[in-house]
Formats: structure tokens, sequence, C-alpha cells
């Protein structure tokens, strides 16, 4: 873990690009989530979104080469937790131009796949790639605190 | 060719985690190693005991080693292999680990006798897992090692 700009409420967790190694990341950050006194509805959604955010960078940044890693970063930001997951992979990727509607991907009009995105743009509050002059992708989202405990707890 | 092949390297894959030296933060220590046992096939009751010796670890790094400043942290390394699982825990502490407890087993009559009735998560720790090791982490600070073997 090289890159660091913690708060001192702040945790990093690296994992292997290996498809299930998500599901501990998930579970790792819910916890941290209930710390700060996120609400267990938004707390579904977070791991609902980390995961997808994973295994985009498990499988399209690192190709799914369990050799590389996939870190992640999570800290408190102007009362919003704030995450960022990096990847090490040579290949740049991006969401797609307009997606398809379930209706359209149900009727078969194109891949099955490719609703992530829309996905976690649904479910948190911001996302979306961070420019950055490192190797691989680097995905930030956020969650603003609900109304109740002080986040910095 | 003599038909020998080396002995591999066991497989294993790490996780790190980083943690600020709160209490309370050892849960998200406890819920990532618990969660990476089930995925490895551990038995409940085994979890079970690994999340208290993780709590424990953890906690004592937090009080002991970095004296709760939150600007420290905690690092947890677990490292999954086919038949064990790996845990480390250092703390980036000026204190060093008092070895004696390391190996002292608190009597419960003197225990009861003290005002200060803590003293048992090293004991704990011990009771809990297969192994453990204390050791200087490369931070300076102290490390825990615990590891706990994977009964197929």
């Amino acid at each position: 873990m090289s890159t660091s700009a913690c708060s001192q409420t702040s945790l990093e967790l690296s994992l292997p690009s290996e498809l299930g190694y998500e599901l501990v990341a998930r579970d790792a950050v819910a916890a941290f989530a209930r710390r700060l006194g996120i609400s267990a509805e938004r707390i579904e959604d977070l791991k609902t979104v980390l995961c997808e955010v994973c295994i985009n960078a498990m499988e399209h940044g690192n190709s799914l080469d369990p050799g590389l890693r996939v870190e992640i970063f999570c800290q408190v930001e102007n009362e919003r937790l704030v995450v960022e997951v990096l990847d090490q992979g040579m290949s740049r990727y991006t969401a797609g131009a307009t997606p398809l509607s379930i209706g359209d991907k149900v009727a078969g009009r194109g891949s099955l796949r490719g609703m992530g995105m829309l996905l976690i743009s649904q479910l948190c509050d911001e996302a979306g790639f961070v420019p950055w002059s490192g190797p691989g992708n680097r995905f930030r989202f956020a969650f603003h605190r609900q109304p109740g405990p002080n986040l910095h707890g | 060719m003599s038909g020998e092949t080396p002995p591999r390297e066991p497989v294993e894959r790490v996780i790190e985690l980083r943690l600020p030296s709160k209490l309370g933060y050892e849960r998200v220590a406890m819920d990532t190693a618990s969660s990476l046992a089930r995925r490895m096939g551990f038995q409940p009751d085994r979890v079970e005991s690994l999340k208290t010796a993780v709590s424990e670890a953890v906690t004592n790094a937090i009080e002991h080693g970095n004296e709760h400043d939150a600007a420290m942290k905690v690092v947890v390394l677990l490292t999954a292999r086919a038949d064990e699982l790996i845990v480390d825990v250092s703390d980036q502490g000026r204190k060093p680990f008092d070895q004696s407890r390391a190996i002292r087993r608190p009597i419960i009559e003197e225990v009861l006798e003290q005002d200060d009735k803590g003293g048992w998560g090293i004991w704990l720790i011990r009771e809990l897992m297969d192994e453990v090791e204390f050791s200087t982490a490369l931070s300076g600070g102290n490390q825990i090692r615990m590891v706990i073997h994977l009964e197929q």
C-alpha cells in the first residue's frame, strides 16, 4: 500500500485479484461503515457498490491476474464516507456510452452484462473515475452521511 | 534428469488491512478475518475462536502498543493457505511488549484479588489458536502471529 491520503479515521485494504475476495472486502468495509454510524440500509447499498467496483477492478483492470492487487482506501471527508478502489491493470476501462435498458437486454438487443456502472451510479451519491498518473484505474465513490451520529466517531 | 521435483512453495493469498488505533475498530479486523475464514471452510466454532483472538490481539495493539494514538495504524495481515490461516497483527508502538506476559498463565484466585482484572488476553489467544508467536515488526513495533489450522 503505497499511496495514502489518510485522515486518522481511515481504513486501507489490499487484496488479491481473485473473484471471491471482493466478499471479504465487502465485509471489512461494511464493518467500517457501521463504526461510522451509517444506516443499515445505506450499508447494504455500499456493499453492493463495493462488490461491483472490486469485480470491475479484478476483471477489467487487472484481467483476473491473481498476482496483481486491488487496493481500497476508505476515509471520511466532509461528512461523507469516500471509498477509492485502485487496480494495477494495464488496460484502462471506462463505462460504455449509454447503457442499454434492462428491457432491451432482456429482449436480446445486447449483452446481459454491463449494468454494473449503472447500478453503481444509482446506489451511491457520487461515483466516477479519478484521473491520475499512476498505473491502473482509480475509481471513487461516496456515500453522504445520513442524519444521526457524528461520522468522526 | 533425476525426476525429482523441488518442493513447491505453498500457494497463499494475502489480505492486508490498516486500521486506526481507536477502540471499536477491532471489529473491522474481526469481520474481515471471519469472512475470509468462512470462505476457506472453517467451522463456525473455529471462526468464533478466531474472532475472539483477533479482537484481543488488535485491542492490545491499540491500547498497549499504539497507546490509543489515532494517528498510528494497526496492521493486520491475513495469509490464507490451503491448510491454515495466518494472522499477523502489528503496531507502531514505542512501548515494547513485556515478553513475560506471553508465557504467564493467570491464576484465577490471584487475579480476583487484584484491582486490575485484565491480563487475560494473551492466555486466551494461546488457548484459542493453534500457534502463537511474538516478535518485533518491521516497523519496530510489536507483532503477534497467530495460526489456525484448517481441519479437512
